[in-house]
């Protein structure tokens, strides 16, 4: 599903920051795989680079078949809005639309027409017990809540991946528990996940973990 | 592919969003708003004001001179200088006999009197004046008619008498037919009669009795004196360009030097109106630029906001890339909310200016004359169309930043 060799990142400036030194990965489908690593270690760009948000140096990155390098702005958009579903830290729902309207939004991007979108967020949310709370504004509901309706957004494109970048980092322990067993249930379907983490816990829950240090993966 | 206007959730989202910090969209409105309506009260407002400064001259012809006695300042003919003179019936004959571009000439007489109908009097003004007359200051006649060329001929002893002079003397009840007396001598009303300019001769024909120039002349011994001579010319022929022409005529009646530069009165009021009409001109540049002004504060107060709301945004922008949205996405959503948030402040100042001016027109309407106080609809149409081109380019800028923003940079600045 994700083929990753040699791929390096330099960021440049006065003193040029050479991140990534040579990543080779292989994520199959259908598993469920954490990348830990401390901070400055490089995960946060890998993970960008996973995601498609950042371009890379050197190497080759191929996404669920696709060569992922030195794509327009359009196509990686559009690669983004299919192949990956984005789960983060902060939720990053937008404040003034209701719980169903942040789950569609993805679909309104791909010209899905508003009741088939509204519809299949709402079979989403149904999936993550928040049926009740679809016209609820985030700011009405609980962090855990809130989160579950970001992995709903996630979802609602049938994505090839998740990408998860710290997402029980706002989340007290209980429903950091409550999280994490929504990512297995979603990986016993089937689904092929990416969690990145620094919390040990997140890490033992997921079939492998990555270690990923100044750069370079630890086996 | 969607259609962006159809699509009840782009409306949905630039209402939100524009909703979302009600105070910075009310600001920003307001610029619009007062820009607007700055610009289409200038513009009717000019065109008001012009009327009403018309309207002093409504139904005057523009194109008159008054002819007057002075006193002459050279000895001729052995009279010594300072000499008091009076133009003639002679005169006034002489000049529509030999000067073919005066369409139309009155003798103006008056004297103050008092005017009398039964038991009230009234302190006012006798005009004669000629058949001619209404042709150079256009009588409104509220009953009856004007002195016309037979009273002239047979020396009626008719009279036209002012609104007010009816008023005073009649009350509500008709004057015509009735017989009004002044110095003794009576006369019967023929009409009732005002005037829409502000030209006073003598005062204006609402306060005043007019008689037929003839019977004036004949009633107080005058012999052949009058008191000025109204000319009006055909168009393209100004009053000045015939003075010379005048001047002799009055000078071969008259012992005038041909040197004396004051004996002669003689008023162009064209001039008069051109100066006017020139200051009109000026009003309509000021307005031109105070206007464009009006309209660049409003513009750039647009961008300014539309940067602010995309600063405040970037994360919101970095959400949207990241999911899915394609930098034009973004642009379209940028731009459809400066259009929305100018079409509607515009239009909401394009009607608070059409409500002022007309509120103002209704206060300025006298005798059921309106000055246009008014904003043709095509100026409308223009300010607003001026307004949307130059706010969706001011909106263009900022719509340019947020397409640039990275996910990255956005998500990161949490």
């Amino acid at each position: 599903m994700i083929h990753l060799s040699d791929i390096n990142k330099t960021y440049p400036g006065a003193v040029p920051l050479h991140v990534l030194k040579g990543i080779n990965l292989d994520i199959n489908k259908g598993e469920l795989v954490s990348i830990m690593g401390a901070s400055g270690s490089g995960k946060s760009t890998l993970l960008n680079i996973l995601g498609i948000l950042d371009s890379y140096d050197t190497g080759e990155y191929i996404l669920d078949g696709t060569l992922i390098r030195n794509l327009s702005e359009n196509r990686a958009a559009e690669l983004r809005n299919k192949l990956i579903g984005f789960v983060f830290q902060s939720f990053n729902l937008i404040s003034y639309k209701d719980a169903m309207e942040n789950v569609a939004l993805p679909l309104f991007y791909q010209g899905v027409p508003r009741k088939k979108r509204n519809k299949m967020a709402l079979e989403q949310l149904e999936r993550m017990g928040l049926k009740e709370w679809s016209h609820h504004l985030p700011s009405e509901l609980s962090g855990g809540q809130k989160q579950r309706v970001a992995i709903a957004r996630a979802l609602i494109t049938n994505p090839a991946i998740i990408l998860a970048d710290e997402p029980t980092g706002a989340l007290d322990s209980k429903t950091s528990v409550e999280v994490m067993k929504i990512f297995r249930q979603l990986n016993d379907e089937g689904m092929t996940t990416v969690i990145v983490t620094h919390d040990p816990n997140v890490g033992a829950q997921t079939n492998r973990i990555i270690r990923i240090s100044d750069g370079l993966i630890v086996k | 592919m969607k259609n962006p206007v159809f699509d009840i959730d782009n409306w949905k989202e630039i209402t939100a969003t524009l909703g979302r910090n009600k105070t910075r969209t009310f600001l920003t409105a307001f610029g619009i708003f007062w820009g607007t309506a700055m610009l289409a009260l200038l513009w009717g407002g000019a065109q008001g004001l012009q009327d009403l400064l018309r309207r002093n001259f409504a139904g005057f012809s523009t194109n008159t001179a008054f002819v007057f006695a002075g006193t002459t300042s050279v000895p001729y003919k052995g009279f010594s200088k300072g000499m008091w003179w009076s133009l003639t019936q002679t005169d006034i004959n002489n000049m529509r006999r030999n000067v073919p571009e005066i369409i139309a000439a009155s003798a103006v007489s008056t004297i103050s009197t008092t005017a009398s109908y039964a038991d009230k009097s009234y302190a006012t003004q006798i005009q004669g004046v000629e058949s001619q007359y209404p042709l150079i200051n256009k009588p409104v006649i509220y009953e009856g008619r004007f002195i016309n060329e037979s009273d002239e001929k047979n020396d009626r002893k008719v009279c036209v008498i002012g609104k007010r002079v009816a008023g005073e003397l009649f009350g509500t009840a008709s004057p015509i037919g009735k017989f009004v007396a002044m110095d003794n001598i009576y006369y019967n009303v023929v009409g009732v009669a005002g005037q829409t300019s502000q030209i006073h001769l003598n005062g204006k024909i609402d306060e005043m009795v007019l008689v037929p120039h003839s019977t004036m002349q004949r009633a107080y011994n005058r012999g052949q004196n009058i008191g000025m001579v109204l000319l009006s010319c055909r168009n393209g022929v100004t009053p000045t360009s015939i003075r010379p022409r005048i001047e002799r005529i009055v000078r071969a009646n008259h012992p005038i030097h041909p040197d004396d530069k004051q004996a002669i009165e003689y008023l162009d009021i064209s001039e008069e109106f051109e100066m006017v009409e020139n200051m009109f001109s000026g009003v309509d540049i000021l307005v031109l630029f105070v206007g464009l002004g009006s309209l660049l504060a409003g513009i750039i107060g647009v961008g300014n906001i539309m940067w602010i709301i995309v600063k405040e945004r970037t994360q919101e922008i970095g959400v949207r890339r990241a999911i899915g949205a394609k930098p034009r996405d973004i642009i379209m959503q940028i731009l459809s909310e400066s259009i929305v948030l100018t079409t509607i402040a515009g239009i909401a100042g394009i009607c608070f200016a059409v409500i002022v001016l007309h509120v103002v027109a209704i206060f300025t309407t006298e005798d059921g004359n309106t000055p246009g106080f008014q904003l043709a609809f095509m100026h409308a149409i223009s300010i607003l169309a001026a307004f949307l081109v130059l706010g969706s380019a001011a909106g263009i800028i900022p719509a340019i930043k947020a397409m640039r923003i990275k996910p990255i940079e956005a998500l990161n600045d949490k």
